[in-house]
């Protein structure tokens, strides 16, 4: 794993995905851009909020037989709640969200086509969507049930995007009676679209999850 | 990031410890019942609350082990549908997830999230290829909420609830202005639930009480309503009551009453003791207990009435309360609550009872240190609560009697009124 240092308060700052362009140090909350072996600070990113989340960086999941790795974090904030995003790539070089809700996992990869059906082009254009528009994305038809505005409210490791508090995003979620998800998200870099399922933990086969302390890992996921 | 998180009640400065921090929405506080939006930071204040509610089967923060998982309880609910009350308890474990425990009247449901939605035709839903039968679609109100959640619970959340059958599985839809949710319920055994947690003896399994339910149905649909039969339907409606009236008093039959007295010490642990012996005379005859308590201020005793029958030792149990608060707050002086109750056994078989009483009396917000004084009374014996109970067959219900007659007299009342304007 290559390695560079913060240039804030110089302490190591690995690489996890040498393929994402900024990276959260995780002593001093400074948000580094990485760029052909230099790095760049561009501000501080909020403390990650207490939470009991299972997942952590390095935790991997099974998909199809090849292993996805957690690199990155963001949490986002909206009027009623927050939520996490981990970040996943795997052996292969697909890229993965994992989104927490409710105790529940949406695990998603980049589905661009969508962002062709005019309902979703619109959206991108930055007009608004309308909950119940309803969209075929990979043969499935899927419901808009869920629109948030969210803030960036912390992150850690390697992300896609710069997470300090002013970054906003507006977040789409679109369900199926089968499970499916589709998760559109609008931010000041464009719009992108990924497409996979709701499970619970279980059913994503994980590994290395984190110790919570004052709980036993269940038998099947030990 | 691995400290759990605390917070502070604005309302009554206790401090509370959020156990799925990260997912936990809203919290009503375990001391006073305030109900806090604790999504972010900086804790606000959604609705104040005096008093919380304790009669709840499992306490928060148990723990439990079922399906091979341990689980902790983060909330509590009270929810009601018509005449029907249960309680719900939300379960959570990090690695996985939510799950529900619904207890009513001792039986119990465990409950999972669905992510794969059932299919609805109606009065039928298929769900993983099987068929399940539309049971009852009614509003369920929450009328009480403790500990944690997910979701922007509170007192008086209204849902639309719709129960779908399939032997000892159920599938329920819930839904509110914002979305629908799918819940699997199966039927657990109450021996299994008090084997994993800690159930509080009132909520273990009790033999099901038959319900009134037929009668109020019949004379409810009796009336005519088209428009022009107005002076029809008022005396259709005075007949309907009085038949009520008459068939109320004759199923309530012969009145015959016991009288018996209890002392409790406040903040001891509950006793049992014998409060007379009544006859029931006919088939069936409703039973109602009286109580009337000295005048306490800022307790509340809790009533575990059980009728005990002398030939089978079978018992027939029911809940009562009495509480009364006293304090000042921004409005000025405040008191709430009753120092009397009366508790009334729908339907009791034929034969002799001895009525018992499990008591337990408590101060509110905390029960009083042994041999303290109380500022407020120093010369009053503060350390016990006298009660004067009366038991007696043949209780008549004026409550039924009067909502008989609110419904049956509104729609004639609401014509007139509405021609009247017009």
């Amino acid at each position: 794993m290559e390695s560079l240092t913060c240039p804030s308060c110089g302490a190591a700052l690995p690489v996890r995905d040498p393929g994402l362009p900024y990276s959260t140090c995780a002593y001093c909350q400074t948000l580094v851009r990485r760029a052909a072996g230099s790095v760049e600070a561009v501000g501080t990113v909020a403390a990650l909020p207490a939470d009991v989340s299972p997942i952590q960086i390095g935790t991997t999941l099974d998909r199809g037989g090849i292993a996805a790795t957690v690199v990155g974090r963001v949490r986002w904030g909206w009027s009623d709640g927050s939520w996490n995003e981990w970040f996943l790539r795997a052996a292969d070089g697909r890229a993965f969200w994992l989104g927490e809700a409710m105790g529940m996992f949406m695990l998603t990869s980049a589905y661009p086509a969508v962002l062709a059906v005019p309902a979703v082009r619109n959206f991108a254009d930055g007009n608004p969507m309308a909950r119940d528009c309803t969209v075929k994305a990979g043969g499935k038809w899927l419901t808009a049930t869920d629109i948030k505005e969210a803030a960036c409210l912390g992150s850690e490791g390697d992300l896609p995007f710069p997470t300090l508090p002013s970054w906003t995003m507006t977040n789409v979620d679109f369900r199926n009676a089968a499970g499916d998800a589709l998760s559109v998200q609008r931010d000041a870099d464009g719009t992108t679209a990924w497409l996979g399922e709701w499970s619970d933990l279980a059913g994503l086969k994980p590994g290395n999850l984190r110790q919570i302390e004052g709980w036993t890992k269940p038998g099947a996921l030990a | 990031m691995t400290q759990p998180r605390a917070v502070t009640c604005p309302s009554c400065g206790g401090s509370i410890e959020i156990r799925a921090a990260g997912y936990t929405v809203t919290l009503a506080c375990r001391y006073c019942g305030s109900v806090l939006n604790v999504a972010h930071e900086d804790v606000r204040l959604i609705k104040a609350y005096r008093r919380v509610a304790k009669d709840f089967a499992i306490a928060l923060g148990t723990r439990g082990t079922l399906f091979d998982v341990e689980w902790e309880v983060l909330g509590a609910m009270r929810r009601r549908s018509g005449s029907a009350v249960w309680q719900e308890f939300l379960l959570f474990n990090p690695y996985a997830g939510y799950r529900w425990l619904v207890e009513a009247e001792g039986e119990w449901q465990f409950g999972t999230m669905l992510l794969d939605r059932p299919e609805d035709d109606g009065l039928s839903v298929t769900w993983r290829g099987q068929s399940f039968a539309l049971d009852e679609d009614v509003q369920i109100e929450t009328t009480t909420v403790l500990g944690e959640f997910y979701w922007r619970a509170g007192r008086g959340d209204k849902v639309q609830g719709a129960t779908f059958m399939r032997g000892r599985e159920a599938l329920s839809r819930e839904t509110s202005a914002d979305e629908v949710t799918w819940t699997q319920l199966i039927a657990v055994s109450a021996e299994w639930i008090s084997d994993a947690f800690v159930v509080k003896q009132k909520h273990r399994s009790r033999p099901p009480r038959l319900r009134g339910q037929g009668l109020k149905q019949g004379f409810i649909k009796a009336p005519t309503m088209d428009e022009g039969d107005l002076p029809a339907m008022l005396l259709m409606a005075l007949a309907a009551l009085l038949m009520i009236m008459a068939v109320q008093t004759f199923l309530s039959g012969p009145q015959v009453c016991a009288d018996g007295r209890a002392t409790v010490e406040v903040g001891a642990p509950t006793s049992t003791q014998p409060i007379g012996t009544i006859e029931v005379r006919r088939p069936w005859q409703f039973v109602t207990i009286a109580v009337d308590s000295d005048s306490f201020h800022n307790r509340w005793v809790d009533l575990d009435y059980s009728l005990v029958n002398r030939k089978t030792q079978q018992s027939i149990d029911a809940y009562g309360i009495v509480e009364f608060y006293t304090g000042t707050d921004s409005d000025g002086p405040w008191s709430e609550g009753s120092h009397h109750t009366d508790t009334l056994f729908s339907s009791v078989p034929q034969g002799t009872y001895d009525v018992f009483v499990d008591v337990g009396a408590h101060g509110w917000p905390s029960d009083p240190q042994p041999g303290s004084i109380d500022p407020a009374n120093p010369w009053g014996n503060t350390d016990t609560v006298a009660l004067w109970f009366r038991s007696c067959t043949g209780g008549f219900s004026w409550g039924m009697f009067w909502l008989m007659a609110a419904l049956l007299f509104s729609v004639p009342v609401i014509i007139v009124w509405w021609r009247h304007e017009g």
